[in-house]
């Protein structure tokens, strides 16, 4: 019977992969012009390059501790001339009566300061939505998302970031510092920016993905040293995420960079906050101090903690069920622009009023002793409850109940919409006020025993509530560790960290993973799924192989190049061979991007049929950093019909030695191949050496491991 | 030596545990009691071998602590602000409100004690009356102070009043809406459950009309180029059938 016909148009759902992610150019083409200049640069310039590298990464660092300190400044100056207003307000109509228009006029303002917030996102730049880890850990993890590293995303992220914790939403802003310190990163190591149209002629270098990326990595560790005060941690963040191309020189790097950020942060704010050299303040978030005289845990807690690692895995994986929902409608339902802002507007408005609603309700007010530090100020729009604090104070539970239950939805709904925003600091603050409420039971069993103090097990309900949704495991301990400035408590919390994740991932992905789902990144995993070994290059590959000769028209090219059906951005070289019925042999690999640089510098380099070697200009190296990162397409190169008729010589400008592999080769020992080398194409040869097919990223991260067993994604257009 | 330090010990516990927070004099007792350990301290650093001996000479070194206590209980009480510079007068402004307070405290005394016996106890409705005038100058004058003191202030924080005018403040107000129940009720709670249940039902207008009006997003499938077998051009068949 006759198969049914291939459904060409299916709604959105996650198990697609999308054709506009490519791969990032780690793989370094080693072309004659590359030997070249690595045999001109002598011993003393590698040196130079190297310290230029460590110049680079304390640069990094000192921008990334002040684009912190800018956000946290203005943060503090804008929510607080809100808090004044919606206060005096509040205050003035609390005699006379008509408590509505306090109502009305605190929601009217959140919903304007969100809405120039999601305006900026969501016209100008969309990629510059949500946290930014999901975006970032893709980058590292070999995948080129368009426009994620430029400094319009970067201006639009901090504008962005700002106006939603100051509009008053359920948001963070630590993980859009991660994005932020990668842009930086991204931006300083070439040293010229292409918006700007300046070219400041250092760090020339640097100008290819190779070097990017590792830059890339020591901004997004600058990034989560900013914001958490944890230099370690965000080394291992990097570490977690970007692990298969990693050196050990790279680690130093990473490390020097981020210490250099939280020590620019810290300096800067305790400059501002008039106590120079104070170092008070090494991140944006503040847990408070946790003492070990004072609060210790004995061997006894430790079930007791699984336990609550058990509930923040459960809780966790309710809430990413929930926002997985939520986020497939807006994906195909709410994909205007002008909708995604309306949608911001009502849930700042709505959050407003739960918070009106819920101070108007609540009967106890305490005074928060300490310092009077700006936590309400946060822009929660709640009464902030700052439940890590350890003071014997007790809230009441009915409050703390309503706050977790009300905080945990608003949290929810608000992740996903097209804000820059963070979710550390939501899902902090609900597993605090759920850790607490635990603790406060607790110590109403115990009877008051020293050992049940709440503030201990609102740490750990953080920690679990965090560990359950986003599922970072060794990062977030040691960053946990260090924010609270206690390694006593890593012991405990590495524990619930791993229960929450063990818990959760029986249930549903983490967060940040589920979104690179729904938005059909070819994202490639640690290994490849456990049941694949019967898969063998053959299957995977693309073919056939659309190949190149080594000496080549320049027509063939061009018309290779502009067509549209397919979108190849690497070409195997293959000998030329008047014989054209024999399949010729591998000589090479040629990128896009190298052609198209050929075609652009005039004039273009040919060699005349008859031999004649018309090479008015040798192109370098140099022409083809220039060109990087933006290429031009290739309908911008005109051709004129007597230079197609030209043939060209690719063997200077190919990659000699590309990565190949035989087509019996199962498909772990590819994907680790492909993963460990960070490569872009890799090539499937036959016994002789002749070109049968391709794996690209699409090829190897269509396989994944679901319910049932191994399946595979299909290619949409998005 | 020894009568020396039982007076440090004693005077400052005893005299805080007497000119507490609940007199509103937490400034004022600290003055007079760590003025005199401060002169005590400072008398006795003038020679450092004779400072040494005294402050440093038992394993508890009381003296310091408590003197670090003191200055740091000065630090968070913020204290300087109610005390004029360099002497030991409070401020004109917290005079100011200290007898203002005073006045009102009066008040409430004097129309408490009008009270007959035979009335119920709960009636407090002529404090209310009588005090309202006294009360709401003290409120202002309180507002007025803080809003003083938030403008001279440099740094971004907000700045605390002198602890002995905040407590002072605190009590009246406790007084006030608790005790008496002078304050008048918020009958607010109709419109304000109006407004938010009018903002709670936006959202879902938003999302059903979104759901119903939007054309939903698809996706267009792009066949793979490879060397397919049968069996998984079926499977992919089978899904989507």
């Amino acid at each position: 019977e006759l198969p049914r016909p291939y459904p060409n148009e299916i709604p959105h759902n996650e198990k697609l992969l999308s054709l506009k992610y490519e791969s990032l150019d780690y793989d370094n083409s080693e072309n004659q012009l590359f030997l070249e200049e690595e045999r001109r640069i002598n011993h003393a310039a590698f040196r130079t390059v190297e310290i230029k590298r460590w110049v680079i990464c304390a640069m990094i660092g000192i921008l990334t501790g002040l684009v912190a300190c800018f956000i946290d400044i203005v943060v503090e100056n804008l929510a607080g001339l809100k808090y004044r207003v919606v206060k005096d307000n509040i205050d003035k109509f609390t005699e006379k009566g008509g408590l509505s228009f306090s109502l009305l006029l605190w929601a009217t303002l959140n919903a304007s300061v969100v809405m120039v917030g999601s305006v900026i996102v969501a016209f100008v730049e969309p990629v510059a939505a949500g946290s930014g880890i999901p975006q970032i850990k893709c980058y590292l993890n070999g995948v080129k998302i368009p426009h994620v590293v430029r400094l319009k995303t970067l201006v639009i992220k901090v504008c962005g970031v700002i106006l939603s914790v100051v509009g008053g939403l359920a948001v963070g802003k630590e993980g859009p510092m991660i994005h932020s310190g990668a842009v930086i990163a991204a931006g300083i190591s070439q040293g010229r920016s292409t918006s700007l149209k300046r070219d400041f002629k250092i760090f020339e270098y640097f100008r290819r993905d190779t070097e990017k990326r590792d830059f890339v990595s020591a901004g997004a560790a600058a990034g989560v040293s900013a914001a958490f005060g944890a230099p370690v941690g965000g080394v291992l963040f990097s570490l977690e995420e970007g692990a298969s191309f990693w050196n050990q020189f790279l680690t130093w790097r990473i490390f020097f960079a981020s210490m250099i950020s939280t020590f620019t942060l810290n300096s800067v704010l305790s400059v501002y906050h008039g106590n120079p050299w104070d170092l008070s303040s090494p991140g944006l978030i503040n847990f408070g101090r946790f003492d070990n005289e004072k609060m210790g845990y004995t061997i006894q807690e430790i079930p007791i903690f699984i336990f609550m690692g058990v509930v923040g895995g459960i809780l966790g994986a309710l809430f990413n069920a929930l926002n997985y929902w939520l986020t497939m409608f807006r994906i195909r339902y709410i994909h205007r622009p002008c909708l995604q802002v309306i949608e911001a507007m009502l849930v700042a408005a709505v959050t407003a009023a739960v918070g009106f609603v819920m101070i108007y309700c609540s009967r106890d007010c305490q005074p928060i002793q300490g310092s009077s530090v700006a936590y309400p100020l946060q822009a929660v729009g709640l009464a902030l409850f700052p439940c890590f604090l350890p003071t014997p104070g007790s809230y009441n539970p009915m409050t703390l109940g309503m706050f977790t239950l009300m905080y945990f939805f608003l949290a929810c709904w608000t992740y996903g919409l097209t804000v820059s925003a963070g979710v550390f600091i939501p899902s902090l603050l609900i597993g605090a006020a759920w850790g607490r409420l635990f603790g406060i039971s607790l110590s109403y069993l115990a009877k008051g025993s020293i050992w049940a103090d709440p503030g201990k097990y609102a740490l750990m309900g953080a920690a679990a509530q965090l560990g359950g949704i986003v599922r970072m495991t060794l990062s977030l301990t040691v960053i946990m560790m260090e924010a609270t400035g206690n390694v006593t408590y890593g012991f405990p919390i590495m524990l619930v960290l791993m229960t929450a994740k063990i818990v959760g991932d029986y249930f549903v992905e983490g967060l940040y993973d589920m979104h690179i789902q729904l938005q059909s990144v070819p994202f490639l995993h640690w290994e490849a799924p456990v049941t694949s070994h019967s898969l063998t290059a053959r299957e995977v590959m693309s073919t056939p192989v659309t190949c190149l000769r080594r000496i080549e028209r320049v027509g063939t090219v061009v018309d290779i190049l502009s067509d549209t059906s397919s979108n190849h951005n690497g070409f195997p070289v293959v000998e030329s061979n008047p014989n054209t019925t024999q399949v010729a042999g591998l000589r090479g690999l040629i990128l896009r991007s190298q052609l198209i640089v050929l075609g652009l510098v005039p004039p273009q380099v040919f060699v005349e049929r008859a031999n004649l070697n018309l090479v008015q200009r040798r192109l370098k190296l140099k022409d083809f950093r220039d060109a990087y990162p933006r290429f031009p397409p290739i309908q911008s190169i005109h051709v004129s019909q007597d230079e197609r008729e030209c043939m060209i010589d690719l063997s200077e400008f190919m990659n000699p030695t590309p990565y190949t592999v035989p087509q019996e080769a199962s498909l772990p020992r590819v994907f680790k191949l492909f993963r460990a080398l960070g490569l872009r194409h890799l090539v499937v040869v036959n016994n002789h050496n002749e070109v049968v097919g391709m794996v690209t990223r699409k090829d190897l991260a269509r396989y994944r491991l679901g319910k049932e067993g191994l399946e595979e994604l299909s290619l949409a257009q998005t | 030596m020894a009568p020396l330090r039982s007076q440090l010990l004693l005077l400052p516990a005893l005299a805080l545990a007497i000119g507490s927070a609940s007199w509103a004099g937490l400034s004022r007792s600290l003055l007079t009691q760590y003025g005199d350990i401060a002169r005590a301290v400072g008398n006795s650093s003038e020679s450092h071998n004779c400072a040494k001996s005294i402050l440093t000479s038992d394993r508890l070194q009381v003296v310091v602590t408590l003197s670090a206590f003191f200055n740091d209980t000065w630090e968070a009480a913020n204290c300087a602000n109610c005390i004029k510079n360099n002497s030991e007068e409070l401020s004109n402004s917290t005079q100011e409100f200290m007898d203002l307070f005073n006045k009102s405290l009066t008040c409430f005394e004097h129309n408490l004690q009008g009270q007959a016996m035979d009335l119920s106890p709960n009636n407090y409705t002529e404090v209310c009356k009588n005090c309202n005038g006294t009360y709401k100058n003290l409120s202002d004058l309180y507002n007025k102070l803080q809003r003083l003191n938030r403008h001279g202030d440099e740094s971004g924080h907000s700045a605390h009043l002198c602890i002995d005018v905040e407590d002072a403040m605190n009590i009246t107000r406790k007084l006030w809406s608790r005790t008496f129940n002078c304050s008048v009720p918020c009958s607010d709670t109709v419109p304000v459950i109006a407004v938010s249940s009018f903002i709670l039902f936006l959202p879902i207008v938003f999302y059903l009309s979104s759901f119903l009006h939007s054309k939903q997003k698809k996706r267009i499938l792009i066949l793979p180029k490879r060397i397919q077998s049968n069996a998984s051009l079926v499977n992919i068949q089978e899904k989507y059938s």
